[in-house]
């Protein structure tokens, strides 16, 4: 059976390179919490704060897990893994989009307060379907309660 | 077994570490085999229950109806909670407790190592870890039905808002987490052994289409559960702690306002479950077809056509099971441009798997065809299985899955791909492997009566459903005849019954077969199917490192009917 | 079928078909697991915060200073446990055993603020029930801590294993010393974006 022990693939430290890359990480936060007392309007907050935690996340991966020169196969291991992640997180911004048309009367009329009129609007949860003409009556007295209800 | 005993080498193993926390991947393949077996007829059970009413509503289920408490079943008339119950356990218990276990945790763990010349797999403690996970995770799962309020009520799919207020949905997370646990352990072992552990001379591209489709399976586990576990461990927040991941504001529940915060996604649930379950059903289906695979090379005695077609199938449909989950939620209000986005992946991940049953289908020709048991199976896979795919077309055209969603036409099509898909296969492979795992036979008569009256019998179960899905009877319904529509096509529902409990007493031959030869059985060579594949070349059982010394491997797995050669097969590991 | 052997018999094998010992493959292949199940809790933030009509500032709803200092001690944690390894490379025992102990006391440090944290909230009455802000905040580093106390377990493991002769002798050890180092660090940067994430963004 094989017993081969004697192979091994850890990466030789650099003590010298941990200390620099410590003291990289310790500036790094000490700008994410400054830049996030500026108070920047949230995208631009958000997007300055996602680029330094990347910056240093890179920083820890690269070089403290020895992904910088570590061998194809993890790295290619990792590719798939972000992709994956990427694909899961994509069609949850349409998710986001539509939400709207499936949380409750009282949000959509929030996030719609300038919306009225008689007609029924695309995307109201409250929107009322056009009954053909006989039943025009019966129909206009079911409107008037329902928009009651914003 | 907590500690490493390298240092003094070898010991005597006692009865606990041999038998019952083994870390050999044979005995913990046999452990699984047995374990999702009894899952499997448990699930089985559940559904015996359910096609009672079904077929007959209102009436009072025979022998078992009194036997049950008066709040599942008041006079032995199956209440509507009590058929909910059996309807999401029935689904979670085939899917997590049977099928994949037995596909990956058995047939995996005990035949991956042997084809790829391996001694044991990967991380052997690791691998009994996986095993003794998944067993209290079933028991767990299964003791649901004994708490208070009930199993889990609200499908395997466990939508909320419902899953949030049901009862019995708890346990359900809490037994999911732990499988989930079991699953990523045996995959991680699965991949690295594949990767790493493959005896001199194994290419990737001499390995058994059966390692591959592990892999690709492997892989799938690996990145497509841990999304299930965060969605679980998010709708655990909610109901133990009243978060509001999925609970929109201003729910009124019964006239109730509901007590949460509220600004939470229903929808966000969906996704997260689908984005698992889809590549799951891969899982479902892709070792399966390796065994097809498998059997039919060798009962052919030619290579199997399009070798590289089949690795190749495989990963693309691996690839493609990530990116086509939202099918299952087309009429859920997404955008209809994301809508368009799925129906294309959908019917793009259609295409490798016709390829593979092509070439399955392909294989036959010209081949001198062997008539045994495992052929059996392998042949009715063939159009069963095709018959489950196609009916998967109407489901995955956005348009057309608006009539068929939650109809019938569904049920019946991821039954025909999973039962007379997936579980005939896997039939099929206990037949082709037995011999190995028991230097026995199983019993040929037994085995044919097993075979027609299984084949004959799903088709009786689920042909109707289809019939039924199109008439527009809705899935989930306690009561069929509730839905005025469904009445002209209730008789296909007795049909179903009646095929489902001739299916039950088909499987009585097959166990006692099973247990019978286990011990009394006629006793064979080494190779008694003339095999090329590596685990053929180890003695039957294969004791503990497999090989007495590691194999090198000469040539690819199919190496059928070579011309000039006096046998019709040609081992891999044979230098001449 | 005799049954007397030793499961670390098979492994170990670097030299095998990928270049890359079967733990350090198995360590990465669970880390992209743990990926993946930090990308979907993320995802969830992202879209229960776009669909939200209101989202606090974290400076306003969190304790941002005790956060800081957290990422400060999580970060050196990082950087004494990848001294412990080098220490371990060279074969060095207590220089081994004197930076893991700083990497497991930093470890307890974290949770200990993180305590802190989540007691002054629940003496204010905010739990995980009260908005999808806290219920993000609560859950996503809830599982994070419980992510820490696993490591606490592993590195104090093998803290514990560098006493005993034949663990810290072991072919094998080095390497484990490795995988431990590498699922701390990835801990580490599922701080790194936590930390904006929530309290900063």
């Amino acid at each position: 059976m094989a017993k081969n022990n004697n192979n091994h693939d850890e990466h030789r430290p650099d003590v010298g390179m941990y200390v620099k890359v410590f003291g990289a990480l310790m500036v790094l936060t000490l700008v994410t919490v400054a830049i996030s007392k500026v108070h920047l309007p949230r995208p631009q907050a958000i997007g300055l704060g996602l680029f330094v935690a990347c910056i240093k996340a890179s920083l820890v991966g690269a070089l403290f897990m020895h992904l910088w020169g570590e061998n194809k196969l993890i790295h290619n291991a990792l590719y798939i893994t972000v992709a994956c992640g990427a694909i899961m997180i994509l069609p949850m911004i349409d998710l986001a989009m539509v939400a709207h048309r499936i949380t409750s009367p009282a949000d959509v009329a929030s996030q719609h307060p300038h919306e009225g009129g008689e007609e029924g609007h695309a995307n109201s949860v409250t929107e009322t379907i056009e009954l053909p003409a006989s039943a025009a009556a019966p129909a206009a007295a079911a409107k008037k309660p329902a928009k009651k209800a914003h | 077994m907590s500690h490493d005993d390298h240092g003094h080498g070898h010991h005597e193993l006692t009865f606990w570490e041999k038998y019952v926390f083994s870390v050999d991947h044979k005995v913990i393949g046999l452990q699984y085999l047995i374990t999702s077996f009894i899952f499997l007829l448990v699930g089985f059970g559940l559904m015996g229950l359910m096609r009672w009413q079904l077929a007959f509503p209102g009436t009072p289920i025979p022998f078992f109806g009194h036997l049950f408490p008066a709040d599942l079943a008041p006079n032995g008339v199956m209440s509507g909670e009590f058929y909910n119950a059996l309807g999401a356990m029935h689904g979670t218990i085939m899917v997590f407790l049977g099928v994949v276990p037995l596909a990956v945790g058995a047939y995996g763990n005990y035949v991956l190592p042997l084809q790829i010349g391996a001694p044991d797999m990967a991380f052997p403690r690791m691998n009994m870890m996986s095993y003794w996970t998944y067993l209290p995770g079933g028991i767990l799962m299964l003791s649901s039905f004994l708490m208070p309020g009930g199993a889990a009520q609200s499908g395997w799919t466990s939508y909320p808002p419902l899953s949030i207020i049901n009862p019995g949905q708890t346990m359900w997370l809490l037994s999911m987490v732990i499988l989930i646990t079991s699953s990523l352990l045996g995959a991680i072992n699965f991949l690295v052994t594949t990767i790493n552990m493959r005896a001199p001379g194994m290419s990737l591209w001499r390995m058994p289409v059966f390692c591959w489709a592990q892999f690709v399976t492997s892989v799938l586990l690996l990145l497509a559960f841990p999304p299930l576990e965060a969605a679980s461990v998010l709708q655990l927040m909610d109901r133990v702690f009243h978060t509001s991941f999925y609970m929109p504001k201003d729910l009124v529940i019964l006239g109730k306002a509901y007590m949460g915060s509220g600004g939470g996604q229903p929808l966000l649930w969906q996704h997260l479950f689908w984005f698992l379950a889809h590549p799951e059903v891969y899982v479902l289906v892709l070792p399966p077809m390796g065994i097809v695979a498998e059997i039919i090379a060798n009962n052919t005695r030619k290579p199997l056509h399009g070798y590289k077609t089949l690795v190749f199938s495989m990963i693309a449909i691996g690839v493609m099971s990530f990116m086509v989950w939202a099918h299952h939620m087309f009429i859920s209000g997404m955008s209809p441009a994301l809508g368009n986005f799925f129906l294309v992946t959908t019917m793009i991940i259609s295409v490798p798997s016709v390829a593979i049953l092509t070439c399955l289908i392909f294989s036959l020709k010209g081949g001198s065809i062997r008539y045994n048991l495992p052929m059996a199976y392998a042949l009715a896979f063939l159009p069963l299985f095709g018959i489950g795919g196609l009916t998967g077309l109407p489901l995955g055209l956005t348009v057309t899955d608006i009539y068929l969603h939650d109809t019938y036409y569904v049920i019946g099509h991821f039954h025909f791909v999973v039962v007379t898909g997936s579980i005939i296969a896997l039939m099929g492979g206990t037949y082709y492997w037995f011999p190995k795992w028991y230097g026995r036979k199983m019993n040929d008569t037994l085995g044919w009566i097993h075979f027609w009256g299984t084949t004959t019998s799903m088709t009786g179960i689920f042909l109707p459903m289809l019939f039924m899905g199109l008439a527009g009877a809705s899935r989930r319904l306690y009561d069929p005849t509730a839905q005025l529509h469904n009445l002209p096509v209730q008789g296909w529902n007795v049909v179903s019954t009646i095929s489902a409990y001739c299916l039950g007493v088909f499987q009585l031959p097959f166990i006692y077969n099973f247990f019978n030869s286990m011990w009394r059985g006629e006793k064979t060579p080494e190779n008694p199917w003339q095999a090329t594949t590596l685990e053929w070349a180890c003695p039957s059982p294969p004791p503990h490192g497999n090989f007495e010394k590691t194999p090198v491997v000469y040539r690819g797995p199919y190496e059928y009917s070579v011309p000039g050669r006096k046998t019709d097969f040609w081992m891999q590991t044979d230098k001449n | 079928m005799s049954q007397t052997y030793d499961p670390t018999e098979f492994m170990g094998n670097a030299d095998t078909h990928s270049g890359v010992t079967n733990a350090k493959l198995g360590v990465w292949l669970f880390l992209a697991s743990e990926i993946m199940l930090f990308a979907t809790l993320f995802t969830s933030y992202i879209v229960l915060r776009m669909v939200s009509t209101s989202w606090p500032w974290g400076w306003d709803a969190l304790n941002v200073p005790l956060a800081t200092l957290n990422t400060v001690i999580l970060i050196s944690s990082s950087v004494t446990i990848v001294m412990a390894y080098a220490k371990a490379y060279d074969k060095n025992k207590s220089g081994f055993q004197l930076w893991m102990a700083a990497t497991v006391l930093l470890s307890l440090g974290f949770l200990v603020v993180k305590a802190f944290e989540y007691g002054h909230e629940f003496a204010l009455g905010i739990g995980p029930h009260t908005s999808v802000f806290y219920a993000i905040y609560f859950t996503m580093t809830g599982l994070h801590g419980i992510h820490i106390l696993g490591g606490i377990a592993v590195n104090g493991g093998l803290l514990y294993m560098s006493t005993q002769k034949e663990h810290w002798e072991h072919p094998l050890f080095l390497g484990r010393v490795e995988g431990a180092g590498l699922y701390w660090h990835f801990v580490d940067i599922v701080w790194i974006f936590l930390f904006p994430a929530l309290y900063l963004l």
